[in-house]
C-alpha cells in the first residue's frame, strides 16, 4: 500500500473535481456528501494499511520515497511530484484524513438545505489533497504547494457565507485578513525555501537534512533559514505576532473551523518545524525563540479565552494557546511530544469544534453562551461527547490531552527551565478554567434562552456518530503515549516510534539532564490538582455563583476590559500597520509614485517607442524594388563589417 | 552504386511517402474530375502515413546517398539524425494541422474544382521541407529550397480574384528569385573554394589555412540571406508582412510555421555541420574561426525582433499583426541559435514546436472569425469576448502564449531561451529580448482589449464554432495549459532529439 499512497492524494482532488464541476448538476445532497467523504474515507483506509505495513518492516527501511513524475528539472534544480512515507508524514497522513473523514460525514447533516452544498464538499475535499501534499510531499516544493494551497481552501471556506455580516465587517473581509497575513507567514516561507537551495543546492527533504546534519559551524545561516521558517509557520499556526486571523476564521461553517482551524491546517506550522528539526536543533538561538513565542502566544490566547462569549471565538484561542503548547515542546526539542499533541488536540478540538457546532445548529445559529444554559437535557449525546473532550483538554487523568499535555510540560522543564514549565502550567490552570465556563453556561444552570424562539434538540444521527467515534478517541487517543514514569523504559510507543525521525536532531541538541521520576511526579501532581481546581472553581462559579464572576470583572473593570477586547492587538495593528500603509500608499505610491512617476514613465517609453515605431513603419512601402535595396545594403553592411573585422 | 542507392532508400521512406501520396493526389485529381471532396482526407491519410515513418526513423543517425567516387570519406547528401526527425515529425503534425485548418476555412471551400492542386502543392512544399532538413549537400539544399519556395509562390497567390492575393504571389517571386539567386552564387563560390559541395567535405577543408578568409566569409554571407529570406530574419523579411497578409489565411500560418522550421533547421545544419570544429563536453559549439558568427546571429536575432515587434505596435489587419509577430519570434528563435550550443539548440527546439501550437491556434481563430465577418481588422473583434465566449477565451490563451505569459507553454519556450543565454553569459543580449517582449505585450493584450474591453457599435449575431473547431482548437489549447504546468516531458523529448550527425 506504501507505493499506492499517491491514491490518499489523487482521490480527494477526484472528488473536488466531480464536486466542483458537476455538483451543481448532481444537485442530490446524498450524491455529493457520499462522493465528498467517501473519498477521503477510501484515503484513510490506504493510509492506515500503508501504517500497517511500515510497522512490518524493519526501523531502517520504514522511510520509503514514492515518486510519481519530474515536475521540472532545470539546471541543478531538480523538482519531483514524489511523496515520503515515513512514521511521521503516516501520522500526520491518518490524522488528516481520520479526523477529516469523520467531518465530512458531519457536515452532511450540518450543511444540510445549504444552497451551496456542493461547492462545500468541493472545497473540503480540495483542502483534504492540498493538507495530504503537505505532509507528504518529500521536498520543500510540493509541502509549499500544499502550504499554498491549504491557505486558498481555507480562504475560501472562511469566506463561504461571503454575502454574510461577520463582527463589524463582513465574512468576506475576514476571509481576506485570513489570506493576507497567511501571505506574510508564506513570504518568510519562501526566503527560508530560497535560503535552503542557496546552501544545500537542493530541496529535497532527505537530501536536505542530510547535509545538514553534518554541517557545522554555519549558525548563522542556519539560524536565519530557521527563522525564515519559523515566520511562516507563525502565519499559518497562528502564534504572536500573527495570530490575528484565526479568532476572525471563524467565520466560516463551524465543521471548517473543527478540520481547517482547529485539527489540521493551523498545525502545519508544528508539522514543518518537526519535520526540518535538524535544521531548527542546529539554530539553538532560534530554537529558544521557538519555545518563547509558543509559551507566550499560549499563556496570552488563554487569558483571552477566559471573556469570550462566543462559543466559537473560546474554542479558537483555545486553539491558539494549544498550538501555543505544540511550539513550546518543539522549541525545548521534544518533537514526538508537539506531534503527540497535534494529534490528540486533533481528536478533542474537532470534537469541541463539531460540538459547538451541533449547539449552534439546534440554537439557530446562536453563538452567544450567555444566550445558553442548561442545554444538557436537550441535547445528551452532545452534552457528553462535549464535557469528555473538555475533560481531556483540561487534562483529566487517564485522557487523551493529560498524556500529551503532561510530556510538554515535562519536558519543557527538563529541557527548558522552570519557567517554561510554570507558564505552562498556568496555562493549563487556565484552559480547566474557560472550558469550564463554557461547558457551565452552556450545559448547565438556567435556560437563558426564550422557549418561543428557539427549539433546542438534538442533532441527526450523521451528526452525532461523528462526535461519539471522536469521543472515543478523546479518551484512548492518548493511550499509545503513555509516559516513561507510567508505563516504564521504552514503554512510550508514540515516542519511540517517530524517535528514528527526530534521532538526529537530539543528538544534535544533546539533553542529558539527569531528572529523576519523582521530580516528574511532583511536578504532574501540582499541575493536574491545579487544573482539578481550577475545573471545579469554574464549575461552582458558572453553574450557581455568577455573581461571583460579575464582582470579579467589576472589580478590575480594566484588566477585563483588555482580555474582552483581546489587548488591543487588532486595533494596535490597525494603527500601527494598516492605516500607515492604507495612507502611504494613498498619499505616496498612488497620487506620486504611480500617478506621476511610473504613468509619466510608461507614457513618456510609449511616446518614444511610437515615433520609432513610425519610423519603422515607412520602410515597409509596399515596393518590391525598395524591399530588395533594403535587402542588397544590408548585406552590403555585413560585407563591410567582415572587412573592417578581417 | 545500385546497392548504395536501393540500401539509402530504406532511410527515406517518408520522403517517398510523401512523392507517393502526392502523385496520388494528382491521379485523383484528374480522374475524379466532379467531386473532390475526397482529396483532403486522402492528403491527411499520407500525412498520417508519412508520420508513422518519421517516428520510425526518430533515433537513428546515419548517411543517405553516399557518392561512390569520394576518395576520402563517406559522406552522404543526405543525413538521418534524431535532430532532422524532430524537425520532419514538427512539420509533418504542422502539416497535418494546416489540412484540418484548410478544412474549416471558406477561403479554400470556394476553391472547389482547384482543390486537387492545392493539395498538391502542400505535397510539393512538404517533399521539399523533408528533403531540406535532412539535406547536406549544397546541391541538394538549394534544390529543395526551390522546390519549397516554388510551390509556396503558386499557394500565396492562390486566391486568383483577390487582388491582394497576387500581388503576394508576384512580390514574393520577385524577392524569392533574389535570395535564391544570391543563394546560388554564394553556393558557386564556395565549390570553387573546396571543390566539394559536400558540407562535411567542407568543413574539414576549410580548417586548412589555404582558404581564402574574405571569399569565404563572403560566399557564406550569401548562403545565410538565401536562408535568412526563408526564415525571415532582418533585413531580408520585407517580403513576408505582405505576403502573409495577401495569402490565403491558411497559407500563411504554414508559411509561419513549417516553412520557417524547415529553413531554420536548413540554417542550424549548415552552421553546425560547416563550421563548427568541435563540441565542448558541457555542450558549446567552438566554430572555425571564418567570421564571427555568433556577432551576426546575435546582431540580426535584435535587429529582426526589434523591427518585427515594433512594427506590430501599429497593424490593424489581425493577419498582419500576426505577420510581424512571427518575424519577432523568428528573432527569438535566432537567438537560440547564437549561443551555439547544445542548451540553445534545446531551446529552440522547445520553443518551435509551443510556437506551432500558438500561432496555428492564433491563425486559425482569425480565420474563424473572418468566415463568420468577411473581416481581420481589430475593430470587429470589438466586444467578440461576449459573442463569442470560447473563441473569446481560446484567442486570449493563444495571445498570452504568444507573449510568454505564465502559466503558458509561451512561458516555458521563452525561459528556456533565456535560461540559455545565462548560461552562456549573454546576458545583455537577454535583456533586450525580455525588453522586447514586453514591447510585444501591447500589441498582444490590445487585441484582449477590443475583444473584452470595448464594445461594439454595431449589432452582430453570436458566433458559435462548429464541433470540428471545437475540438481542434481544444487540441492546440490543452498542451498549451498542459506544458505550461508540467513541461518535463517535452523538455526531455528536445534533449533527446538534439544531437546532429557530426563529422
Amino acid at each position: 500500500m506504501i507505493e499506492l499512497i499517491y491514491l490518499t492524494i489523487l482521490l480527494p482532488l477526484l472528488g473536488f473535481v466531480i464536486n466542483g464541476f458537476f455538483g451543481k448538476k448532481i444537485g442530490n445532497e446524498k450524491v455529493i456528501g457520499l462522493i465528498g467523504s467517501s473519498t477521503v474515507g477510501i484515503s484513510f483506509v490506504i493510509s492506515l494499511l500503508a501504517l500497517i505495513e511500515t510497522i512490518n518492516l524493519p526501523v531502517e527501511q520504514r522511510t520509503n520515497v514514492v515518486e510519481l513524475f519530474t515536475w521540472m528539472s532545470v539546471g541543478s534544480l531538480n523538482i519531483s511530484f514524489s511523496y515520503l512515507v515515513d512514521q511521521l508524514s503516516l501520522v500526520m497522513a491518518l490524522i488528516v484524513t481520520g479526523v477529516g473523514f469523520l467531518i465530512h460525514v458531519y457536515s452532511i447533516g450540518y450543511m444540510h438545505g445549504d444552497k451551496g452544498f456542493y461547492r462545500f464538499f468541493a472545497y473540503m475535499n480540495l483542502f483534504i489533497f492540498a493538507m495530504m501534499n503537505l505532509v507528504l510531499g518529500d521536498n520543500f516544493v510540493v509541502l509549499f504547494l500544499g502550504w499554498e494551497g491549504v491557505g486558498l481552501c481555507s480562504y475560501l471556506l472562511i469566506g463561504y457565507y461571503y454575502d454574510q455580516k461577520f463582527e463589524k465587517g463582513t465574512v468576506a473581509q475576514a476571509a481576506k485578513k485570513a489570506f493576507i497575513v497567511n501571505r506574510i507567514g508564506d513570504f518568510g516561507f519562501l526566503l527560508g525555501m530560497f535560503l535552503i537551495f542557496e546552501t544545500f543546492n537542493s530541496l529535497n527533504f532527505l537530501e536536505v537534512f542530510s547535509q545538514a546534519k553534518h554541517l557545522t559551524g554555519a549558525e548563522s545561516t542556519f539560524g536565519f533559514i530557521a527563522l525564515f521558517l519559523f515566520i511562516g509557520a507563525t502565519g499559518k499556526s497562528a502564534q504572536i505576532p500573527l495570530f490575528v486571523w484565526l479568532p476572525d476564521a471563524m467565520a466560516g461553517p463551524t465543521p471548517v473551523s473543527a478540520l481547517i482551524h482547529a485539527a489540521t491546517m493551523v498545525t502545519a506550522g508544528v508539522y514543518m518545524v518537526a519535520r526540518a528539526s535538524i535544521i531548527f536543533a542546529s539554530a539553538p538561538v532560534i530554537l529558544a525563540v521557538v519555545a518563547v513565542i509558543g509559551l507566550l502566544t499560549a499563556v496570552f490566547a488563554a487569558t483571552i479565552g477566559l471573556v469570550q462569549t462566543d462559543i466559537k471565538k473560546v474554542l479558537a484561542y483555545s486553539t491558539v494557546s494549544q498550538l501555543g503548547y505544540m511550539f513550546l515542546a518543539a522549541g525545548v526539542g521534544a518533537f514526538s511530544a508537539a506531534i503527540f499533541h497535534v494529534m490528540t488536540h486533533a481528536f478533542f478540538k474537532a470534537l469541541l469544534f463539531l460540538g459547538a457546532g451541533s449547539v449552534i445548529h439546534s440554537m439557530h445559529h446562536q453563538q452567544d453562551i450567555m444566550h445558553y444554559g442548561g442545554l444538557k437535557k436537550y441535547m445528551p449525546v452532545t452534552f457528553l461527547t462535549f464535557i469528555i473532550a473538555a475533560f481531556a483538554i483540561s487534562g483529566f487523568p487517564g485522557l487523551s490531552g493529560f498524556f500529551s499535555k503532561d510530556e510538554i510540560l515535562w519536558f519543557s522543564y527538563a529541557n527548558g527551565n522552570f519557567v517554561y514549565w510554570l507558564l505552562g502550567a498556568l496555562t493549563a490552570v487556565l484552559t480547566a478554567f474557560y472550558m469550564f465556563r463554557l461547558v457551565s453556561l452552556t450545559f448547565f444552570g438556567e435556560e437563558r434562552f426564550s422557549h418561543d424562539k428557539y427549539h433546542p434538540h438534538e442533532s441527526p444521527k450523521v451528526m452525532t456518530i461523528p462526535l461519539i467515534i471522536l469521543a472515543v478517541l478523546s479518551v484512548i487517543g492518548g493511550w499509545i503515549g503513555i509516559p516513561e514514569v507510567f508505563s516504564g523504559e521504552h514503554g512510550n510507543v508514540f515516542h519511540n516510534w517517530l524517535a528514528p525521525i527526530f534521532l538526529d536532531a537530539e543528538l544534535k541538541l544533546a539533553y542529558y539532564g539527569a531528572h529523576s521520576h519523582t521530580e516528574e511526579l511532583i511536578l504532574m501532581a501540582i499541575s493536574v490538582s491545579a487544573a482539578l481546581f481550577s475545573m471545579y472553581g469554574a464549575f461552582k462559579i458558572y453553574t450557581q455563583r455568577r455573581e461571583i464572576a460579575e464582582k470579579f470583572a467589576l472589580k478590575f473593570k480594566k484588566a477585563y476590559m483588555v482580555l474582552l477586547n483581546k489587548y488591543y492587538v487588532d486595533e494596535f495593528y490597525e494603527a500601527t500597520v494598516i492605516q500607515p500603509i492604507q495612507k502611504s500608499s494613498e498619499k505616496f505610491l498612488w497620487k506620486i509614485a504611480d500617478n506621476k512617476l511610473i504613468d509619466g514613465i510608461v507614457n513618456g517609453t510609449a511616446v518614444v517607442i511610437t515615433s520609432f515605431s513610425s519610423v519603422i513603419k515607412k520602410m515597409q512601402t509596399g515596393v518590391a524594388q525598395v524591399y530588395a535595396l533594403i535587402m542588397m545594403t544590408g548585406i552590403a553592411a555585413i560585407l563591410f563589417w567582415i572587412i573592417l573585422s578581417l | 552504386m545500385i546497392n548504395e542507392i536501393l540500401n539509402s532508400i530504406t532511410f527515406i521512406y517518408p520522403e517517398l511517402a510523401v512523392s507517393i501520396f502526392l502523385l496520388i493526389i494528382v491521379l485523383v485529381d484528374l480522374v475524379f474530375h466532379k467531386d473532390k471532396k475526397y482529396i483532403p482526407y486522402i492528403s491527411l491519410a499520407g500525412l498520417v502515413i508519412t508520420g508513422i515513418l518519421v517516428l520510425n526513423q526518430i533515433g537513428i543517425t546515419h548517411f543517405a546517398f553516399v557518392p561512390q567516387l569520394s576518395a576520402v570519406k563517406k559522406y552522404g547528401m543526405m543525413t538521418i539524425d534524431p535532430f532532422g526527425s524532430y524537425f520532419k515529425l514538427l512539420v509533418v503534425v504542422t502539416s497535418i494541422l494546416i489540412i484540418f485548418f484548410t478544412i474549416a476555412s471558406e477561403e479554400v471551400i470556394d476553391l472547389k474544382e482547384r482543390l486537387g492542386e492545392f493539395h498538391a502543392l502542400i505535397y510539393g512544399m512538404i517533399l521539399g521541407m523533408l528533403v531540406m532538413i535532412s539535406a547536406s549537400d549544397l546541391i541538394l539544399i538549394y534544390l529543395s529550397l526551390e522546390l519549397l519556395s516554388l510551390s509556396s509562390y503558386v499557394l500565396a497567390g492562390f486566391l486568383k480574384l483577390r487582388e491582394r492575393s497576387s500581388e503576394a504571389s508576384l512580390k514574393y517571386v520577385i524577392y524569392g528569385s533574389v535570395s535564391s539567386g544570391l543563394m546560388l552564387f554564394g553556393i558557386s563560390i564556395i565549390y570553387g573554394l573546396t571543390g566539394s559541395t559536400n558540407l562535411y567535405v567542407i568543413n574539414s577543408l576549410i580548417q586548412g589555412p589555404q582558404i581564402n578568409l574574405f571569399t569565404l566569409s563572403f560566399s557564406s554571407i550569401l548562403m545565410f540571406v538565401g536562408i535568412g529570406y526563408k526564415i525571415s530574419a532582418a533585413p531580408f523579411h520585407f517580403w513576408t508582412p505582405d505576403v502573409y497578409e495577401g495569402a490565403p489565411i491558411s497559407i500563411t500560418a504554414y508559411l509561419s510555421v513549417a516553412s520557417k522550421a524547415a529553413g531554420f533547421a536548413l540554417l542550424i545544419r549548415f552552421i553546425q555541420t560547416g563550421f563548427t570544429s568541435f563540441i565542448s563536453e558541457d555542450g558549446y559549439w567552438t566554430l572555425i574561426a571564418v567570421f564571427d558568427w555568433q556577432a551576426l546571429l546575435i546582431a540580426i536575432s535584435i535587429l529582426t525582433m526589434t523591427l518585427g515587434n515594433f512594427s506590430a505596435l501599429w497593424q490593424d489587419n489581425l493577419k498582419r499583426m500576426l505577420a510581424y509577430s512571427s518575424i519577432a519570434h523568428a528573432g527569438y528563435i535566432l537567438l537560440g541559435i547564437a549561443v551555439l550550443s547544445n542548451q540553445g539548440l534545446i531551446a529552440v527546439l522547445i520553443y518551435f514546436f509551443v510556437y506551432m501550437l500558438m500561432n496555428i491556434g492564433a491563425f486559425y481563430v482569425v480565420m474563424l472569425i473572418s468566415n463568420k465577418t468577411g473581416s481581420e481588422n481589430i475593430d470587429d473583434y470589438d466586444g467578440l469576448g461576449a459573442k463569442a465566449p470560447f473563441l473569446g477565451v481560446a484567442l486570449a490563451i493563444f495571445l498570452i502564449s504568444l507573449t510568454g505569459l505564465p502559466p503558458t507553454a509561451g512561458f516555458i519556450a521563452k525561459l528556456y531561451l533565456f535560461i540559455a543565454l545565462i548560461d552562456a553569459n549573454m546576458i545583455v543580449v537577454a535583456i533586450i529580448a525580455l525588453l522586447n517582449t514586453v514591447v510585444s505585450l501591447y500589441y498582444y493584450v490590445r487585441v484582449l482589449k477590443h475583444m473584452y474591453l470595448t464594445k461594439s457599435e454595431r449589432e452582430q449575431e453570436n458566433i458559435t464554432p462548429s464541433i470540428g473547431s471545437l475540438v481542434y482548437l481544444l487540441v492546440l489549447l490543452i498542451p498549451i495549459l498542459f506544458f505550461g504546468i508540467y513541461f518535463t516531458p517535452i523538455v526531455e523529448f528536445a534533449r533527446s532529439c538534439v544531437s546532429l550527425l557530426g563529422i
